[in-house]
């Protein structure tokens, strides 16, 4: 086989065998690394097999072609092809089988000499031995040999001419005499059997594939191509068929043989084998001549070939089983993708398993599911392991809808308890949003509009426009020592504290119930810092002390206390110094911005306002009150760009419901994916613009088809109920019209003017009242409406006999009383029929017969309404 | 019933029978179309459809006209030295030139060389050179279906009666080529539409395009189409020489090329050096014969069992016969290319008695092979043919 290239063969029957064969023949068993069996001789193929060499046969030179019999025994019988068309059959280990050595060096002559190109063993004769040669003016290039045939006495008579090589003739080793002899004067440069029928041959001819029927030989089918060669047989779908030529694959489909189904992206390198995975379906590998990776052809979502305009998809992927140039690879008959590589010099394998493709997907509620080869893996949310790990964001939205997170709409604030309370940033959203849904009641209370738009756009924009700004000084409150600190009043900053929860409604700055809320809270640090930047520095000992001998109390405080208790304004005194300094290994946040704001000189309070452990509502109201004009501007822009940065929620309160307020919520949605959070905020500040924005809408959107996907439809009706509220814009049209059969007008329109979806209903019994719909026919023409299959009355009649529906209807509150039953019975009520047979009646007369009937309640129909619904058997998984 | 003429099937009108066909039948269905299938060289199918069956004639030979536009030249003698370097790289660096299809064929009065224009670019005009004008088509017969017709007789005398006789009372002519793997039928490409036209009754013609094959209907060539008005002269019979040489026709896996090169050079440009013994006369002396080709990567070779002898047995590819041929050179003095029938001459006498040959014709001459055992009755068959324009 001079510089061909190496090919591999595995064995059929032994899934540890396979044969190389370049210029000799070498056998090959591969076990595991240090596996007793493998000698000091073996190759390692990969990090965990290796080879070892069992055999060589050298005995056949000029190989062209080799096949493995099929058959169990002989175990290692090989046919090789040679350049001259002979076909030898050899062996390789040593074999003692009687039958073995009876075939051992047969060989089969053509009658011209020209190269064997391919062989074939017939799969279920496995005495059939298929050569396909190359082109004779005279001869056949389709040979299908019985390796069983004797050198046959008649034969020997036409043998007297024949000159063979002294020896061959007296042996009885040659067969010159082929059973069939097929393609005259033709090239046959492929062949496969075809797993249809024993007698069905696939050749890949010059310029055609061929199937001949050894069955009628003169017939054939025929199909003209350039792809003729490496023609092989899908293991798992006996009619495809795929086929070569220079760098193009074609895949071709014997029932519908005329075109290939479909042709593979051309390489720009000819191609120099093409395998189907007999582990995998629809997997094809193809080498390229001086490539160093395979191509992989994932053919599995092809679908059948239905018309010629369906191209099917294919998934392309290349693997790199070794950094040397591939001389040949064949896969593993058994193992699943794996195969064994050799180079294309020096015969170096390689042991390589093709990694499995991996699908994905997420499930709507958190679970993860994905599937590498035959093999599913699903990955839900640990229940037990709570605190170590924090819960899917989905799974959070999901327990919150359940418990109407977003839907207090008049205690706002309590919306964070609904969120479960232990989110800190969604605490101080909710306050911020209900301070200043408060002060805008106030506000209308007082008649004061004005300020009304302004608290929405956050307390960044409040003091931008504050004016009138008065500066004072205080003596430390229950001390007489004046201090030099100079504190700043305007209206805007009231309101601003105001909206930090510093302080109630009322003129005055008034922190004392704040404090004492945070008392009750036990946030002691906290309260005695409120009270100490309000200049009350006895009233933050007092809480301190408090705080020491409360029950669980911090005993340390009362050493801060000791500690607060020694402020001096002297500027270079002992205790500044060392308070400066320690203050640092304070754990408390509150505490050491405490010690930061008596240590530092008056109008720089960077170590209190960038200490970012400490709430954003506190440092905001600190700065409220101690920085000037023109400081506190620059302060809250900076803040906010932060905020808005880390999509910080605090920080709401600085940009408000605003475009700003967007961008920061932008940043949260994009941190955390809590869309839930950020449709119900910006719903809540309804300034128009702000809900408009592309992003709420998106927002909005994606949360309303979690519900739908969650299936809390109800949830999800109720957030569209309460976003038609706050946002009227967003309320629906009508999309589901009442025709009239006769006059094509539409029964609801005709009669009201109210493009309203369900107002003209009203009457048809539609309403809470069915005593008072009488309308059964169309306003428009007077002609009746359709009549419902199961209780024959004309639509518009109410139904009566749905049980559990007849009590409390005729009520006089029931106006009122919209409980859940009376809602059920108004859609009782309602039109419904099926798309497909056009039958149907009322809703709770239809609902009701399809809980027990699958086809359609109108006789003769066979319609199975129910089933075409794709929907109509889910439910959902919302309780109410 | 209404007979139809398609480029692939004569199809004839459906037979109404609405069920399965049995094998008597099938029989007597076909039994009325046997002529026909004499007639047209043709097998019946049939197939049931859905208004009973239908009979087709499926025609069983395609001739393919394939994609080389070729030249025939030829160097003389002496002065083969200017082309000695484009001769080798056509002949041994097949990677570095696009030429497909190359014939080269020495005989005692010079090198023959037919070449597509790809291979001719290589060729330096020279006053050693000469070239006939026109540009030739290669033309090919494959036998379609499968040739259960189980004669042994090959080659040109497959096709003689099929194409070689049609075209030369056409007067069309033809430059055979024949190698170990088939028979190239050489046409001027002027006379194309004369050979559709002539053909196209007999076989589904096909022309290659760009490595696909497309359908050549004659309407396609029409434009153009006259028929060689002239009335044929009375051919000349041309006088023959037999030669005692044995030739063999071989073949070689051209990656083993390289492994003969030096012998192969030898045997092409400096065979008649050495042994002036074999002057090419007019006596019985054996004649120098030597034709190498290289036609869409196969190798073909023919030389005498002298030169045979030369090249390792292993690498060439024959018959496991070992059949020997016997040449038989049809021409007394240059032949030139305008006249028609010579090969249909020789071809019809042999097809009418079975008896395979090759045939390949040169610049001057042309020379078909005859198996060694039917040398005597071609001898006898011919010298009659000799005889009997004269009576």
């Amino acid at each position: 086989m001079s510089g061909s290239k190496p090919d591999i063969l595995w064995s059929p029957h032994h899934a540890d065998r396979y044969v190389i064969c370049d210029s000799e023949l070498g056998l090959y068993r591969i076990g595991p690394v240090g596996c007793s069996e493998t000698k000091a001789g073996a190759l390692p193929l990969s990090v965990e097999t290796a080879a070892t060499l069992l055999a060589i046969n050298s005995d056949t030179p000029y190989m062209k072609c080799v096949a493995w019999y099929p058959k169990h025994e002989p175990e290692c019988l090989l046919a090789v092809g040679q350049a001259n068309g002979r076909v030898v059959l050899t062996s390789l280990g040593q074999s003692h089988n009687s039958k073995c050595k009876e075939l051992m060096g047969k060989e089969f002559v053509p009658k011209h000499a020209r190269q064997c190109n391919t062989l074939a063993w017939n799969p279920v004769d496995s005495n059939w031995l298929a050569a396909g040669l190359d082109k004779h003016r005279a001869d056949f290039s389709v040979l299908i040999w019985d390796i069983s045939s004797k050198f046959s006495p008649e034969a020997s008579v036409a043998a007297e001419k024949i000159r063979l090589s002294s020896g061959d003739t007296d042996s009885g080793l040659v067969v010159t005499k082929p059973l069939y002899e097929l393609g005259q004067n033709d090239a046959c440069l492929s062949l496969c059997w075809l797993p249809r029928d024993q007698k069905l041959l696939l050749a890949g001819m010059h310029r055609n594939l061929a199937i001949f029927d050894l069955r009628n030989t003169s017939q054939k089918t025929f199909v003209n191509t350039k792809a003729i060669q490496g023609v092989t047989v899908d293991p798992h779908f006996p009619d495809r068929v795929a086929s070569f030529f220079e760098g193009q694959v074609a895949i071709w489909d014997l029932r519908k043989f005329e075109k290939p189904v479909l042709t593979l992206t051309e390489q720009p390198k000819p191609l120099t084998k093409v395998a189907w995975c007999p582990t995998r379906m629809g997997l094809l590998a193809t080498l390229t001549r001086d490539s160093n990776i395979i191509r992989l052809y994932d053919m599995q979502h092809t679908p059948t070939p239905i018309g010629d305009e369906t191209e099917p998809t294919i998934i392309e992927r290349s693997v790199q089983p070794s950094n040397s140039l591939i001389g040949s690879f064949a896969w593993h008959p058994t193992s699943q993708n794996r195969m064994v590589v050799v180079s294309a010099a020096n015969r170096v394998m390689t042991d390589f398993t093709v990694f499995e493709r991996i699908s994905l997907a997420w499930s709507s509620t958190t679970s993860l599911m994905w599937a590498c080869g035959r093999h599913l893996y699903e990955c839900a949310e640990g229940v037990g392991g709570e605190g170590t790990v924090e819960k899917d964001i989905a799974t959070k939205m999901r327990q919150r809808a359940q418990s109407r997170y977003g839907h207090d709409t008049v205690q706002v604030w309590k919306n964070h308890l609904l969120a479960g309370g232990d989110d800190p940033q969604l605490k101080s959203l909710w306050y911020t949003l209900f301070f200043m849904k408060q002060y805008t009641e106030d506000v209308e209370q007082k008649q004061q509009g004005s300020k009304q738009a302004l608290v929405y756009s956050g307390i960044k924009n409040i003091v931008k426009s504050s004016s009138g700004t008065t500066e004072n000084r205080r003596c430390w409150s229950g001390s007489d020592r004046q201090t030099d600190v100079p504190r700043f009043h305007s209206e805007e900053r009231s309101l601003a504290l105001r909206l930090c929860g510093w302080i109630n409604r009322g003129p005055d700055i008034n922190v004392e119930p704040f404090l004492r809320s945070l008392e009750g809270e036990g946030e002691w640090e906290r309260a005695a810092a409120v009270a100490l930047f309000n200049l009350d520095i006895r009233r933050a000992i007092q809480i301190l002390n408090k705080g020491a001998s409360a029950e669980r109390g911090d005993l340390n405080l009362n050493v801060v206390a000791m500690a607060l208790s020694g402020y001096t304004d002297e500027k270079s005194s002992l205790w500044r110094e060392m308070c400066s300094s320690l203050r640092l290994q304070l754990k408390n946040p509150y505490l050491c911005v405490m010690f930061a704001f008596l240590t530092s000189e008056p109008g720089t309070y960077d170590g209190v306002l960038y200490e970012s452990s400490v709430a954003v509502t506190d440092r905001v109201a600190f700065a409220c009150m101690f920085l000037n004009d023109s400081q506190l501007p620059r302060y809250m822009e900076k803040l906010t760009s932060e905020m808005k940065e880390v999509g910080n929620l605090e920080g709401i309160l600085l940009t408000g419901l605003t475009k700003d307020g967007v961008d920061l919520m932008e940043s949260y949605v994009d941190r955390t994916g809590d869309v839930q959070t950020a449709s119900f905020c910006m719903l809540k500040g309804s300034p128009g613009e702000v809900v408009k924005d592309p992003r709420v809408q998106c927002w909005i959107e994606n949360y309303r088809n979690l519900l739908d996907a969650w299936r809390f439809w109800h949830k999800r009706a109720e957030f569209d109920i309460h976003r038609s509220k706050l946002d009227p814009s967003s309320k629906p049209l009508a999309q589901v019209f009442v025709s009239c059969n006769f006059c094509g007008k539409s029964i609801s329109y005709s009669c009201s003017a109210m493009p309203h979806q369900g107002r003209g209903f009203s009457q048809y019994g539609v309403s809470g009242s069915p005593t008072k719909s009488k309308v059964t026919s169309c306003p428009g023409c007077r002609k009746p409406l359709p009549r419902c299959a199961l209780c024959l009355m004309n639509m518009g009649t109410p139904v009566s006999n749905c049980p559990g529906t007849g009590h409390g209807t005729g009520k006089s509150d029931e106006k009122v009383d919209l409980t859940r039953e009376n809602k059920l019975a108004q859609f009782n009520n309602w039109f419904t029929w099926c798309h497909n047979c056009r039958h149907g009646g009322h809703a709770g007369h239809i609902l009701s017969w399809f809980r027990d009937h699958t086809e359609c309640p109108v006789s003769a129909c066979t319609c199975k309404c129910m089933q075409l619904d794709t929907t109509g058997n889910l439910v959902p998984s919302d309780s109410h | 019933m209404v007979l139809q003429t398609l480029p692939q099937y004569l199809c004839i009108g459906d037979v109404d029978m609405r069920c399965l066909l049995s094998n008597a039948q099938e029989a007597l269905i076909q039994t009325p179309f046997k002529h026909l299938c004499k007639l047209y060289n043709a097998k019946i199918r049939l197939s049931l459809t859905k208004y009973g069956v239908s009979i087709a004639l499926f025609r069983t030979m395609d001739l393919h006209i394939l994609d080389h536009r070729l030249r025939v030249t030829s160097i003389c003698k002496n002065g083969l030295v200017n082309f000695t370097h484009p001769l080798i790289k056509l002949i041994f660096l097949r990677k570095r030139t696009r030429c497909k299809f190359f014939s080269l064929t020495e005989t005692p009065e010079n090198f023959t060389v037919v070449l597509d224009e790809e291979g001719f670019k290589e060729l330096q005009p020279s006053e050693h050179l000469q070239v006939e004008s026109s540009v030739w088509l290669p033309l090919n017969v494959i036998s379609n279906g499968n040739a259960s017709n189980s004669s042994q007789a090959v080659g040109v005398t497959k096709i003689a009666k099929s194409v070689i006789a049609p075209l030369a009372q056409q007067h069309v002519s033809v430059f055979m080529l024949s190698t170990y793997q088939t028979d190239f039928i050489l046409v001027r490409e002027k006379d194309l539409a004369v050979v559709i036209h002539t053909l196209e009754e007999e076989f589904n013609i096909y022309r290659e395009v760009g490595g696909e094959y497309s359908a050549v209907l004659s309407q396609d060539v029409r434009n153009g189409f006259q028929k060689n008005g002239k009335e044929a002269p009375q051919p000349t019979v041309h006088p023959v020489l037999i030669p005692p040489n044995q030739f063999c026709v071989m073949s070689l896996d051209p990656d083993t090329l390289p492994a003969i090169a030096t012998t192969l050079i030898d045997a092409l440009f400096y065979s008649s050096s050495p042994k002036e013994g074999a002057l090419p006369s007019q006596d019985l002396d054996c004649i120098k014969f030597f034709s190498f080709s290289l036609i869409d990567g196969y190798v073909s070779l023919v030389m005498d069992t002298e030169a045979q002898r030369q090249f390792p047995a292993d690498l060439l590819f024959t018959s496991s016969s070992g059949e020997l041929w016997r040449m038989v050179r049809i021409g007394g003095q240059p032949l030139g290319f305008d006249e028609c029938g010579i090969v249909a001459q020789i071809s019809q006498p042999l097809a009418d008695s079975d008896i395979s040959a090759y045939y390949i014709s040169t610049f001057s001459f042309d020379h078909a092979l005859v198996p060694e055992e039917d040398i005597v009755s071609v001898t006898e068959m011919l010298q009659q043919h000799r005889k009997e324009p004269a009576c």
